[in-house]
Formats: structure tokens, C-alpha cells, sequence
């Protein structure tokens, strides 16, 4: 059985309502755009849209919730490392300013830690984790919202021949199917009394132990195949030009996103090239330290 | 021209076409955490990086020119599916074996890749194309999943690996072929092996130091220097001890596709990222090719024997 991205139809949903092409080409956009700045001002509209499309998109929280926590965690996790740590921020930083220092009471092998926090890990912590948390939410939802009926339409519209966008559009489907696979064999391996974090053993040893996870799953995927060739043979596949079952067609609304996808990605990179949108301290805060 | 060979040529131009829209457009975007897929590619070098990708497409397209009248160059519905599977597989294995979802035993340095069974079996089961497409395709996606962000010519360099193991099919005389192979190889590893022995104490560049969080700062250690050559000597063992002729020709092959995959991507680097060639093939290919000959001679034969059994029981 073939397992999908989480992806259905959703009532009200504001992506759902425009061709995948446009929403595709309008996020790609919103993508670069939002990669192009550190400067929290301009990084803030990007996470209006984001938001906007979050709460329009029709998806469940319970639905999203496992991913998106996973993601907010990831996110958090890592501007509190760059904000303690100062790691990262010294590529778009030179100069910083101290608010406060706080100085550990112990030393290790001779080194004591020490905690600064400057005006600039502090606002860098913060652009970071507007910038990341914009574009991982417009992220998120792409499987959730993306029908994977259209995958290899996408990838015959990039002009790859029929074949080829076939087999693109397989591969995309048969990922999740087969890390569905491999967890169903692990478990069931596990019932046996197998425990592959446990391998233990000389090398060739521990080699040969992945066998039982593996093999099966290879396997597996192989024989399941024969019904998929089958299938595709039944439908005389390869013998002349394909065409696809849905055909897609970009309606007004369609070609207004995608517009406005190309004036935010213009304005973005016209901005960029001005010297606009790098990493920015309110100047007042920083007289003050 | 016939139709099989524009319909190869225009396949081999779809994937460069593919890999310059991944390199070009979403290779240009920064690594985006929590994001489900990485395209990323250093747009520094993003030029010479698809200079390499042209460079292996054409050594696969002049091996099909050399070969075209061969039955192993058909691609059809099966072929298809094949293809998909085998990408598919090694993304997602790739993806849980990497190290953040199971902890994969590793031993001296080198970080054991189990994934790099499946483009060697798939182009030695079902043909160089499908070898070529599971190896790069597969890596592109599993790297994408994973969040490293791409390396195209190291992609281009495993669909050499899945290449090279199909290219058995070309040769009538399957025992001479692999005579021929084993001392090709054979050859390389002890060439190889001899340039870690002069350079001792090259970095490895693939060893990930977890306690100051960067990548090749640890002078490489003896066993990953040498693991071409235990590699090797697997691969020797099982091709004159085994009875089975299919296995000792997925792992002869398998050991080529590997030698010449790897080397292909990390002399890459010597253009791409100004490394020496101690730097490339000391601190990269020994520490990716060796551990990979002891996959050749351990996993592959396990799936050879399954699948030999399963055509059998299916009748296909």
C-alpha cells in the first residue's frame, strides 16, 4: 500500500485555493526573499505572511501538531544556543555591545564560564528566529497542502521527459511508504527479540546484524513493485507521448499570486542591492551600552 | 540517430537539467532548519560543482556510446519503477542511518554507511540506468532529507557507484570481467593505501569531531587509512571462496563502482574546494571508499541471495 505526505482536502484553505504551480512559485519566491534579510523589520512582513497562511490553510492543529512543535523547539533551541554561545552571529556582526556579564563562581581545568549578553546576540537571537520560524512554516505545510497527484506534473513541466518525471514522481511517493516499511519491520524484528541499537560485536559482526532490518525491507519494496509494473503495463505506459490525469490551468486568481510572488522576490532583491535589509540595532539601544 | 539512442541522450540531458535547476535555483537558498528538505549548495563554487556533474554524466554517456547496441541500456516500465524504488530506498535509509535517527555502530573514525548497498544491488539486479539513477537521485533526496544541503558531484559520484555495478551486463564473459575488475581495483586500494601511508598525518575530513562541533580536525586514524584494503581483502574472499557466481559479481563490480564513484567525487574536490591530493584522496576517499568495500562484501551478497530466491519462488 502506497503511504502519502499528510496531504487532503481542506475546506476553506486558502493555499488549497490556488494552482500548486502558483503557490509553488509564490513560496519560492517568499523563500529567497526571506533568506535575503537579517534586518528584523523587513524580516516581519515574511512572518505576517507566513502566519496568514498558517491560520488560512484549513490544516488541523491536531494534525500538525507533532511537526510543528518539533519545529518550534528546533527553532528555539537553536537561537538560545546562538544567543548564549554568540556562535553564528559573528558572521553578520563585528562589533558588540555589552548589556551584562555574568561570570560562573567555579573554574573547569582552569576555564570559567562566562555568559555576555550584548545588544547584538540579543537581536540577533531574536531576527534569527523570525527569519526561521517564517520560512519553516511555509515549509510545513507543503505536504500537508500539496496534492501528490501533481508531483510529476511538476517535474514534466521542469521538461523532463515522461519517463524520467515518472520515476521523480515514484521516488517522492515511495519515501514515505518505505519509512513506513522500515518502522513496521523494526517493530516486528523487535517482537523476535531484535534490538539494533544494542548490535553489538567485531565489525563484520555488526555488519551483518543490519541484515535482518535490511533485507526485508529491499526486498519487500521489490516484490511490491511487480504489482506497480503490472499496473503501469495494463495502462500501456511508455508506448506513446503520456498525458496526465489531472491537467492543470491557471485561473485569474493563479496568476495575481504568482504577480505578487515576483514584485515581493524583485522588490526584495532591488532592496538588497540598495544595502538594505542586513542585520539591524536600534541605535539608541546600542548608545546606551 | 534511433530512437533508443535519443531516448538515453535526452534522459542523461533531463538529469542535467534537473541537477542545474537543484544546484542553480534551489541550491542558492541558505540551509533552512526544520525545513523538510535541503537543497542547499555553496553557490561559491556552485560553477565548478556542475562542471563535475556535466563531466560524470558524460563518462556514463560514453560508456552507453561505446556499448549502445547492449540490452542493459533498455529502459522501460520496469525500469521505471525500479528506478524510483531504488532512490527512494536509499534516500530513506540514508536518512535513518545517518547517525541522527539510529546510531549507527561506528569504529575508529570511520561511520559505517549501510545505505551504499542499495545503488551497488540495484545496478547489479537491474542494469546500469537504474544504477545510476538510485545512486544519484537517492543521495540528492537522502541528502535533502537529512538537512546536510547538497553536493551534487558527490551525488553524481554515488550514481557512478550504481553505474559501474551494472556494467557487468556489458561484458559476455562474466569470469574474465571480474578477473579483469579485481585487479583494476586491487591496484587502486593499494595505490591508495599507499598514499596514506606517506601522509600520515593528513585530517580526515569526513570525521565529524562531536566535542568541538566541525568536520575534519582529527589527524585520520589507521584503520580508516586501511579499510580499503580489509575492504578489499572481503571482496577477494568472497569472490574465489563463494560458489555463487551472481555474488562474486555484485561485489566485484560493486567494489569498482565504488572505487571509481569515490574517486571521482573526491578528486572533484580538489578543483572545487582547492584541496591537495593527499587532502582528497587520504582525507576523503579512504575514509568513505573503505568502509563502503566492507558493505560490498557483507549486505550485498545477503540481497543478492534474497532476490535470487524471490525470482525463483515468483517465477519473474
Amino acid at each position: 500500500m502506497l503511504v502519502a505526505w499528510r496531504y487532503r482536502i481542506r475546506e476553506n484553505s486558502f493555499i488549497q485555493s490556488f494552482d500548486p504551480r502558483a503557490w509553488v512559485i509564490f513560496y519560492v519566491c517568499c523563500l529567497v526573499s526571506t533568506l535575503s534579510f537579517w534586518d528584523v523589520r523587513f524580516l516581519l512582513p515574511f512572518f505576517v505572511i507566513a502566519m496568514f497562511v498558517l491560520l488560512t490553510s484549513g490544516v488541523k492543529w491536531h494534525e500538525i501538531r507533532r511537526a510543528f512543535l518539533f519545529i518550534v523547539g528546533f527553532v528555539f533551541f537553536f537561537a538560545i544556543l546562538t544567543f548564549l554561545t554568540g556562535r553564528g552571529g559573528t558572521e553578520v556582526y563585528k562589533q558588540e555591545h555589552l548589556i551584562r556579564e555574568f561570570r560562573a563562581s567555579f573554574s573547569l581545568l582552569g576555564w570559567t564560564p562566562v555568559l555576555k549578553i550584548t545588544v547584538e546576540r540579543a537581536f540577533f537571537a531574536i531576527s534569527q528566529l523570525v527569519r526561521v520560524t517564517s520560512i519553516a512554516v511555509m515549509t510545513i505545510l507543503i505536504p500537508y497542502s500539496l496534492n501528490p497527484a501533481y508531483y510529476g506534473i511538476t517535474f514534466k513541466g521542469l521538461g523532463l521527459p515522461d519517463k524520467f518525471a515518472y520515476a521523480m514522481d515514484l521516488t517522492m511517493r515511495f519515501i514515505p511508504t518505505f519509512g513506513r516499511d522500515f518502522q513496521l519491520t523494526m517493530d516486528a524484528q523487535r517482537a523476535r527479540g531484535y534490538e539494533l541499537e544494542k548490535i553489538s560485536g567485531g565489525l563484520i559482526a555488526q555488519v551483518r546484524k543490519l541484515g535482518p532490518i535490511f533485507v526485508p525491507v529491499t526486498i519487500h519494496a521489490i516484490i511490491g513493485s511487480e504489482d506497480i509494473i503490472d499496473a503501469m503495463d495494463l495502462r500501456a505506459f511508455g508506448v506513446g507521448p503520456r498525458t496526465w490525469l489531472d491537467v492543470l490551468t491557471y485561473q485569474r486568481r493563479d496568476r495575481i499570486l504568482i504577480a505578487v510572488g515576483v514584485a515581493i522576490l524583485s522588490a526584495s532583491i532591488v532592496v538588497g542591492f540598495m544595502g538594505y535589509g542586513k542585520f539591524w540595532v536600534p541605535e539608541a539601544l546600542m548608545g546606551m551600552f | 540517430m534511433d530512437k533508443k539512442f535519443t531516448n538515453v541522450l535526452i534522459s542523461l540531458v533531463a538529469v542535467l537539467a534537473l541537477f542545474a535547476v537543484v544546484m542553480f535555483v534551489l541550491g542558492a537558498k541558505e540551509p533552512t532548519e526544520g525545513a523538510l528538505f535541503n537543497f542547499s549548495v555553496d553557490q561559491a563554487s556552485v560553477v565548478s560543482r556542475f562542471v563535475f556533474v556535466v563531466i560524470g554524466i558524460a563518462i556514463a554517456f560514453g560508456v552507453y556510446f561505446a556499448t549502445q547496441a547492449n540490452k542493459a541500456w533498455e529502459v522501460g516500465t520496469r525500469e521505471v519503477v525500479w528506478m524510483a524504488i531504488g532512490a527512494a530506498l536509499y534516500a530513506v535509509f540514508s536518512w535513518l542511518f545517518n547517525g541522527t535517527v539510529f546510531v549507527v555502530p561506528s569504529l575508529s573514525q570511520v561511520s559505517l554507511r549501510p545505505a551504499i548497498a542499495i545503488p551497488m544491488f540495484f545496478g547489479f539486479a537491474f542494469g546500469p540506468v537504474v544504477g545510476f539513477f538510485t545512486g544519484a537521485v537517492g543521495n540528492m533526496f537522502g541528502d535533502a532529507l537529512t538537512g546536510f544541503g547538497l553536493s551534487p558531484q558527490w551525488s553524481i559520484g554515488n550514481g557512478l557507484i550504481g553505474f559501474v555495478s551494472g556494467m557487468w551486463m556489458l561484458f559476455s564473459d562474466k569470469k574474465k570481467s571480474m578477473d579483469m575488475v579485481l585487479y583494476v581495483s586491487g591496484a587502486l586500494a593499494v595505490i591508495t593505501a599507499l598514499l596514506f601511508f606517506m601522509n600520515r598525518t593528513q585530517a580526515n575530513m569526513l570525521f565529524f569531531d562531536v566535542d568541538n562541533g566541525i568536520f575534519g580536525d582529527a589527524q585520520i586514524s589507521l584503520f580508516a587509512g586501511i579499510a580499503i584494503l580489509i575492504g578489499f581483502a572481503l571482496i577477494f574472499a568472497v569472490r574465489y571462496f563463494f560458489k555463487n557466481e551472481d555474488v562474486a559479481t555484485a561485489v566485484t563490480w560493486g567494489m569498482l563502482g565504488n572505487i571509481v564513484g569515490l574517486l571521482f567525487a573526491s578528486l572533484s574536490d580538489m578543483v572545487i574546494n582547492g584541496f591537495s591530493l593527499p587532502a582528497a584522496i587520504v582525507g576523503e576517499f579512504l575514509p568513505a571508499a573503505g568502509p563502503n568495500l566492507i558493505f560490498a562484501a557483507i549486505l550485498v551478497p545477503m540481497l543478492v541471495v534474497a532476490y535470487a530466491a524471490t525470482r525463483k519462488q515468483s517465477g519473474r
